[in-house]
């Protein structure tokens, strides 16, 4: 069963992250539930969690959004997408997702966290399998949005 | 000449920031590893003045290897930088030896004065 209050944790390390990182204040939009295949944005970071909840978070953006928040926190224009961009980005995911692993431990659920992976690409369907996901879109006004997937269960 | 540090993370962009917010304040970055395992051998070949840990990483992770260069220097000043900021984590590396911690994302500015408290000005 997917509970609503695993995303929570991640909405708010979410804000506190986006609002240190990128300097502006997120807003949030409306929470949805996926079937457990969804397509993706262009640009996700896929991150595990395991422990007393596990499963998958996946963080989707547009390329566009990627190469802005990229150029960033580099703190210069990016020409394409290397292995420096992909790498902020990734710890983009590993930030608020380390953040949230730390909210969750607060409330009981102690969880690991894996290294995130990058995945580029139009019309990539994931599957989070037998765990919908929730998502939330976090606003990042001329930055755009990223997408939230939350897709964890409490651990029998 | 600057005090020298070893920064150790397995994401490139943040030895990068790391270096950079070092470099500017007049540290000398000596080496980056990526891993816990490299390190800790870093460390041994190296001597740095400073190490930067972070945590969760591929081959060893962060506190095993605090725990591995503390024997091989039981002086060794070794700063966690992390993202995962649970309180058992802080408490164990801490206890392995760590002398701070730092939670992911940090202000510039919090690397520095904790770099300077344990190295002095």
């Amino acid at each position: 069963m997917m509970r609503v209050e695993y995303i929570n944790p991640f909405v708010s390390a979410a804000y506190s992250v986006l609002e240190m990182v990128l300097g502006i204040e997120p807003e949030k939009g409306q929470l949805a539930m996926r079937p457990g295949i969804f397509t993706t944005q262009q640009c996700n970071i896929v991150m595990g969690v395991t422990g007393k909840v596990e499963g998958s978070v996946i963080y989707g953006m547009s390329l566009t959004t990627a190469d802005k928040i990229a150029s960033h926190m580099i703190g210069q224009p990016i020409r394409t997408f290397d292995a420096l961009a992909a790498s902020a980005i990734a710890e983009l995911g590993n930030m608020i997702t380390g953040n949230a692993a730390s909210l969750l431990s607060e409330k009981g659920y102690t969880c690991q966290i894996s290294p995130p992976s990058i995945i580029r690409g139009s019309n990539v369907k994931i599957s989070t399998v037998n765990t919908p996901a929730l998502v939330v879109p976090i606003l990042l006004g001329d930055f755009g949005f990223i997408e939230i997937n939350v897709s964890l269960q409490e651990r029998k | 000449m600057g005090k020298r540090i070893l920064v150790t993370d397995d994401a490139l962009f943040m030895r990068v920031t790391l270096k950079n917010i070092l470099t500017q304040h007049g540290y000398e970055v000596v080496g980056e590893a990526t891993n816990g395992r490299e390190s800790v051998e870093m460390y041994k070949n190296l001597k740095p003045d400073l190490v930067t840990m972070d945590i969760t990483m591929p081959e060893m992770d962060g506190i095993s290897a605090v725990r591995e260069i503390k024997k091989i220097d039981p002086n060794a000043r070794i700063v966690m930088v992390t993202a995962m900021g649970q309180k058992n984590l802080v408490v164990e590396a801490i206890q392995a030896g760590a002398k701070d911690f730092i939670v992911k994302p940090f202000q510039p500015e919090r690397v520095i004065e904790s770099v300077q408290k344990l190295l002095g000005n």
